[in-house]
């Protein structure tokens, strides 16, 4: 006879530990297994059967895997933990003896450090799986660089993190492997490729962050404490790959003048180690020199525009050879069967070169941290920025002929009221006011380059003139699917067939209904309109209407036409089709009548357009239904087990396209009321 | 003291009223009650006394000295005795003499010695605020002399009066007095309140009372002054007491110490002990900048299966957009249903929201809890490995042809044939696609025209038999129609085709006759034998003027005729439980009239054989019984195959028309009348590969379309409906068959619980024609 088997011994009962079993195993405190989870990225398990887990009748609710915590046992961090709350008994008993010294000598001098060091290298055994993990690291880094100090979050934190931040940044500006951003109403999401690893995190608005009570800032400032070692080590090795010394310089007094990312200075790594600036950073000094040295800045500006335009025509040469040579091809397939390969987007020449050629200048009003980030990603090298908005820009002079955009972010700005010729004006910089328009330059909303970087490709800047009507901002992760709405497709494209005309007579009937209603709303909104126009008039200041404007509503109104034009070819030849439908079954109508011996007449089959709705409706139903069965018929065939999942399939599936309906027939009712 | 008060008011009262006797009664009434209220003891001396108290009290009252008259009082029980005692009772007797001479006037006259009236005045009695003091009235007047003089009597001098001052009484005296008074030693005055006796100190007690008052230390026997004892002496030694020399390390220095000294003094030379230096700012900044590569020498990890990495959070969507598109934004009964949510309950924790432009955009207020949350996620969530779902339910879909892929197939009635008296039993349509035979119970086979129903020929084979099987001869070459009437099969040439054709077909039965009568007669022992092949016989001359030609008489009744591919050969069965399972199937060949019994004993298992089958291609012969199908080969005559459907009764099966051409697949499927459908596909296994179970009622007749170009099969049930399947076969061996249930015919009436009886398809149409129990035949196309 088999021996027999003890209970407990193997399986589910042996892989999992509870909780508290595991802390008891390590004789650690509770925070301190939690802190230790988190270096070691432990996290709890669900096993497949509860019961069997649980060694006793009681439903516990976390797990862990035994040999996880087994693995904790060795842990060095754990000896740390232990000597630090050793330190923190004597501690107290001095402090209970009133020795004061004493207990700050021990605390300042015996405290243990913990170094995260082994613990990265042990989670991430390869760079790349360190790359991968990176989304949260960022997310959280990002929003502790932009937190206010507190008892919490010591301000020694929040410099590192924004040290680590900010080198992180300018190694993403120095490769244009930023891919994708979206202005989202939680605050900005970036996107990054490195090493093929898609990275994205999210940076909150620039405000100060409300924090309800239930918020554990010592967890959040464990994590932190990983997460900062973590980026630390991915920077420097990202530096290295590059050949830059790392950390990069540092200019405190910058950074003190609001410099952020132009703080930074990277240099290379050359064998006797002579810091050599690779990025010839023109940063302006402050405006206490700039009266001073004014013939010299005039010359040196002269020189940057020289520079600057050697480096255009090399950089467009260059990607004139580049495409010839490593760009890759687009493969079409030819026949329709064949399956479509996947292809990279667009590489980081493309990106590097999208706003090369062009100066920027940011207003004072629009966000300059994210916008310089983004422009310098994506190639752009002279910023300039309002004095306002701090150190390291190309130029603070807002009337400099060398800028090409200006990204404002008012409502719209009159053209032609310009105070003063900059080129003879004195001083010029601190009396544009604000408002005007300087010729010769793109006034542009900052939506505007995110689309840009977005699409890969320079958008019509007219759309996004300053007061203009923003075209909606589309998140780039979002892929077409089948079945779900998509906002860039016309209504007709995506509709399900039929699917307007039954929405036309509910509406019909909803009209009625609802009229008194909508004209109420209607009343409401020109209200709110009107109170919009007058805001905005306000704020503009000025009241004569730019010819530039003009031209550019007519513009866009004749695109609009050609569009509409297309529109409404389209939906003649969808027309037609129906025609050629409508005639079939008038055609088999009349087959009808003629078996039937009965006289066809043409008139009840009839012009009426009601008539022809409803069989088209009675049309689409049957066909509905057909298909109906037609699935009943499928299913028919198939095993229960494969049946069940099908339903579950349907039921997500359905909810989907249920949610794309409802997208729809918002938008079919909003085209309907602006028509 | 009562009883002086009491005499003050009797003096009070004699003073003021003269009445004795009303005052004396009252007296002794007094007298009395206080007598009782007093102890008994004294009774006597209180009479003594009252007598000498009245006198006493009148001088008292008149002196004033309330003390002295105590004190005389006291001392009248005692004089008798001590010469004291006589002094003092003398003294008062003095004084009551005098001061009752006293009172009546201001003075006294007296006698002198000489017996002259000497008026003798009362002393003055001064107030109290008169300047006069009396206070040496009893001072002695003895002068300056020594008292000793006086030592030989009681008294010690004289007052100014010249009276005698007696010597007062001594302490002795008083303490004789007062020790002849006992009083109990130790005696307080208290209570014990634990016994509640009165509390008596002990004489220890009243010892150490004695000495707490007298500041003695209360302990006995202690000496206060006890003489020092020297324990250390205070003098120094001069001789050592123990002779041992003194070790060194009293007065050497150690070089232990000293080795180890120099070490850390090496150390500290080396470098290798540092001073304490307290650290500065610089190291900590230091500390937080990596200065080395830490994938330096980086080598993958083979991936765990219990390591879960953390899931990334998804990508926003449009509707997260800071301006988004105006369909994304919620419209007010949205907007409420989500303010009203659970913040738990809300699919999304925000509400999409149009700013217009980028300045518009606060801060979004749940950032820091999201995050936070993000990070409760991370170390607190159990994570799980769970295989996504291909969300594509198209892709769980069998891979079905498309509709019109499966077109054409049956849809509806077209042709009705009406004629038979009751039941129609059987019915099939002929190779050329223009006639249907049917037969039924009345006993008749008819030949109808197929398209427009017309009858064109009938002929009735019996009165009461009903026909159980009509069946063409394949091949268009002859029109050939083999029945099945009772226990006789009929070959029949029904006059219907061109006369060429007519005359083919007849001459091909025909020439069997010669063929028959060729061969030697069987003997009389043969025919004696039960299972002897029965001859074919020509029939009767009313049959033969309809066309029958050849009437073979099996004995039993026969259910089932199947004609081999090639027209020459045909199987029948007989299934009645009574035949014998020698004779129950038969193969005739038509060219030589010849019958044949190829099975000598009963297939096993299953019951009687129920319907048989040629292969549309091999050499191979199906046989059913009651629940098997069996393979028999028929040219090496050894069973190839057992095929077992499951079902109870097999009602009748069908063979793929295209089996064994394309592939090596021969299918098969099989009705029974327990309601399954079995689709068979021999190369895969003996059980079925589909069951179908659509029908309500017994499966009566299954068949596929027999060509090729339609992969149909039907199937006829009681339940009076027919259903049309589309049932593909491909060459391919990897991929099994396709079977799409296409179409469900009604129009059959059920009658007596039986519905469509039998099924056929058009040779070269998706049409096929059923035979109901309602009497009529329906075209289905």
């Amino acid at each position: 006879m088999a021996k027999i088997k003890k209970k407990g011994t193997s399986g589910q009962a042996k892989n999992y530990i509870t909780r508290t079993q595991a802390v008891r195993k390590l004789q650690i405190s509770l925070p301190d297994f939690r802190r230790l989870c988190i270096f070691k990225g432990i996290y709890p398990r669900e096993p497949r059967n509860k019961k069997k887990a649980a060694k006793n009748s009681t439903p516990s609710t976390t797990f862990y895997y035994t040999k996880d915590i087994q693995y904790l046992l060795h842990e060095p961090l754990l000896r740390k933990f232990r000597d630090q709350k050793a330190l923190a008994k004597k501690i107290a008993r001095s402090l209970g003896r009133g020795e004061v010294s004493d207990a700050s000598r021990l605390e300042k001098n015996h405290a243990p450090k913990l170094t995260l060091d082994h613990v990265i290298k042990e989670r991430y055994p390869t760079f790349i799986d360190a790359l991968r993990d990176l989304d949260d690291a960022l997310s959280l880094l990002f929003l502790f660089a932009n937190l206010p100090s507190t008892t919490h979050v010591p301000p020694k934190t929040i410099a590192l993190c924004q040290r680590l931040c900010h080198e992180f940044q300018h190694y993403l500006i120095v490769t244009n492997s930023l891919r994708k951003s979206f202005l989202s109403i939680k605050g900005i999401y970036y996107q990054a490729t490195i090493q093929g690893q898609d990275i994205m995190w999210l940076v909150p608005y620039r405000f100060v962050q409300k924090v309800n009570g239930d918020v554990d800032y010592r967890i959040m400032a464990t994590f932190v404490e990983f997460y900062t070692t973590l980026l630390g080590f991915v920077n420097f090795r990202l530096y290295s790959s590059l050949g830059l010394r790392y950390p990069p310089k540092f200019d405190t007094r910058s950074d003190e003048n609001g410099a952020e990312l132009a703080a930074f200075t990277l240099e290379g790594r050359t064998v006797d180690e002579t810091p050599k600036a690779i990025e010839a950073k023109k940063s302006t000094s402050s405006s206490a020199n700039k009266v001073a040295s004014k013939d010299v800045q005039a010359q040196v500006d002269k020189v940057i525009k020289k520079a600057g335009l050697d480096k255009v025509k090399d950089e467009q040469a260059v990607e004139t050879t580049e495409e010839a040579t490593d760009a890759i091809d687009k493969f079409e397939p030819t026949a329709p069967e064949a399956d479509t390969l996947p292809q990279p987007d667009i590489s980081g020449d493309e990106a590097g070169a999208l706003f090369a050629p062009f100066t920027f200048y940011i207003s004072r009003e629009a966000p300059k941290a994210p916008l310089e980030f983004m422009l310098r990603a994506f190639g752009c090298k002279r910023i300039g920025w309002d004095a306002v908005l701090g150190d390291g820009a190309f130029t603070h002079d807002e009337t400099d002929t060398r800028i090409t955009h200006q990204i404002v972010d008012r409502p719209a700005l009159p053209e032609g009221a310009l105070p003063a010729v900059p080129a003879a004006s004195e001083g010029a910089a601190q009396k544009v006011r604000p408002g005007t328009r300087i010729p010769g330059r793109t006034y542009i909303q900052p939506q505007w380059v995110w689309d840009c970087m977005n699409e890969g490709k320079l958008l019509r800047p007219d759309l996004y003139a300053p007061g203009a009507t923003l075209p909606p901002h589309l998140s780039p992760w979002v892929k077409p699917t089948r079945n779900a709405y998509d906002p860039r497709a016309s209504l007709a494209e995506q509709e399900e067939e039929g699917e307007a005309d039954m929405a036309e007579e509910e509406s019909d009937e909803e009209m009625e209904e609802a009229g008194d209603e909508k004209k109420a709303d209607a009343k409401a909104e020109e209200s709110s309109a009107e109170d919009d126009s007058e805001e905005e008039s306000v704020d503009g200041g000025m009241d004569v209407a730019g010819t530039d404007d003009d031209d550019d509503d007519e513009e866009e109104s004749e695109s609009e036409e050609v569009e509409d034009f297309g529109g409404f070819e389209d939906e003649a030849a969808s027309e037609s089709e129906d025609e050629e439908e409508a005639a079939r079954t008038q055609h088999q109508k009349e087959l009808e009548a003629e078996a039937a011996g009965l006289p066809f007449s043409s008139a009840s089959a009839g012009d009426d357009k009601g008539k022809k709705k409803s069989s088209q409706a009675k049309k689409i139903a049957s066909k509905k239904r057909k298909e109906e069965e037609e699935l009943e018929r499928q299913k028919m065939m198939m095993s229960r087990k494969k049946r069940k999942l099908l339903e579950k399939m349907m039921y997500s599936n359905k909810k989907q396209s249920e949610e794309a309906a409802k997208l729809r027939s918002k938008r079919r009712k909003m085209e309907k009321g602006d028509n | 003291m009562d009883a002086p008060k009491s005499s003050k008011k009797r003096k009070a009262v004699t003073r003021d009223v003269e009445e004795e006797a009303g005052l004396f009664s009252g007296d002794e009434l007094d007298a009395g009650d206080l007598d009782g209220a007093l102890s008994d003891n004294a009774n006597e001396l209180s009479s003594d006394e009252d007598v000498s108290d009245s006198e006493v009290e009148l001088i008292d009252d008149l002196s004033d000295e309330d003390e002295d008259d105590e004190l005389a009082s006291d001392e009248i029980p005692s004089d008798g005795e001590e010469s004291l005692g006589k002094k003092l009772a003398l003294t008062t007797i003095d004084q009551g003499e005098t001061s009752s001479e006293e009172e009546p006037l201001n003075y006294r006259i007296e006698k002198d010695a000489n017996g002259n009236d000497r008026y003798i005045y009362d002393e003055i009695n001064p107030d109290d605020n008169s300047e006069y003091s009396d206070a040496d009235e009893n001072a002695n007047t003895i002068g300056n002399i020594p008292l000793s003089f006086y030592d030989q009597y009681p008294h010690i001098g004289y007052d100014i009066n010249g009276k005698k001052i007696m010597r007062p009484a001594t302490g002795e005296a008083l303490d004789a007095l007062l020790d002849s008074i006992e009083i109990p030693k130790g005696w307080t005055g208290l209570t014990d309140p634990s016994t509640g006796k009165p509390l008596e100190l002990s004489q220890d007690e009243l010892e150490l009372l004695r000495k707490v008052q007298m500041n003695e230390i209360p302990d006995e026997g202690y000496n206060p002054y006890e003489p020092t004892v020297e324990w250390f002496t205070s003098k120094e030694e001069v001789m050592p007491i123990s002779a041992a020399p003194e070790p060194k390390r009293r007065f050497l220095p150690s070089k232990h110490e000293a080795k180890r000294v120099m070490k850390i003094v090496k150390a500290i030379r080396e470098g290798r002990i540092l001073p304490y230096k307290p650290p500065s700012d610089d190291d900590d900044k230091n500390k937080d900048i990596i200065n080395y590569d830490l994938w330096a020498d980086e080598a993958e990890r083979p991936d765990h299966p219990m390591h879960i990495p953390a899931p990334k959070l998804p990508p926003p969507g449009y509707e997260e957009s800071y301006h988004p598109p105006p369909e994304y934004l919620p419209d007010k009964k949205e907007r409420k249903a989500w303010e009203e949510a659970d913040p738990e309950d809300r699919e999304q924790e925000y509400l999409p929201n149009d700013f217009g432009s980028l300045r518009k955009v606060p801060g979004y207020e749940n950032f820091v809890k999201e995050k936070f949350e993000r990070c409760l996620d991370l170390y607190l969530a159990p994570r799980v490995r769970r295989s996504k779902l291909n969300i594509d339910p198209e892709s769980l879909l069998p891979k079905l042809p498309s509709p019109e892929e499966l077109k054409p197939f049956p849809t509806a009635c077209a042709t009705v044939f009406r004629g038979h008296k009751g039941r129609v039993r059987t019915l099939a349509v002929d190779p050329s696609g223009m006639w249907l035979a049917t037969g039924g119970d009345d006993g008749s086979v008819r030949v109808w025209e197929l398209l427009t129903g017309r009858q064109i020929w009938n002929v009735k084979l019996g009165e009461e038999d009903p026909v159980n099987v009509v069946r063409w001869r394949p091949g268009k070459d002859a029109v050939i129609l083999a029945a099945a009437a009772g226990d006789d099969i009929f070959l029949m040439v029904p006059p219907i085709a061109d006369p060429e054709i007519e005359k083919a077909s007849l001459e091909y039965i025909d020439a069997g006759w010669g063929y028959a009568a060729s061969k030697p007669p069987p003997s009389a022992a043969e025919e004696n034998k039960k299972n002897t092949p029965p001859q074919w016989i020509r029939p009767s001359s009313s049959l033969a003027e309809y066309g029958v030609c050849a009437v073979i008489p099996l004995r039993y009744v026969v259910k089932s005729i199947s004609w081999h591919r090639r027209g020459d050969y045909f199987v029948t069965v007989c299934p009645g439980s009574s035949t014998p399972a020698s004779v129950a199937i038969s193969i005739h060949t038509l060219s030589k009239h010849l019958t044949q019994f190829p099975f000598r004993r009963r297939i096993k298992g299953g019951g009687p054989p129920q319907t048989a089958h040629f292969h549309p291609s091999k050499p191979i012969l199906f046989v059913a019984n009651q629940r098997t199908v069996r393979a028999y080969d028929l040219s090496r005559q050894l069973l190839v195959k057992i095929v077992q459907p499951g079902a109870r009764w097999i009602s009748s099966f069908d063979i793929h028309p295209t089996s064994s051409t394309a592939s090596g697949g021969d299918n098969l499927i099989v009705g029974s009348y327990d309601r399954r459908l079995l689709w068979h596909d021999l190369e895969l296994s003996q059980r079925p590969y589909k069951t179908l179970r659509y029908h309500r009622k017994a499966i009566r007749s299954v068949r596929f379309h027999p060509s090729g170009r339609y992969p149909l099969f039907a199937d006829a049930s009681d339940d009076g409906s027919l259903q049309i399947f589309h049932g593909s076969v491909t060459g391919d061996m990897l991929s099994n068959a396709t079977i799409v249930p296409l179409k469900v015919l009604k129009g059959h009436k059920v009658t007596g619980e039986l519905g469509v009886l039998e099924v056929d398809w058009h040779p070269r149409e998706a049409w096929c024609v059923s035979a109901g129990a309602d009497g009529t035949c329906r075209l289905w196309m």
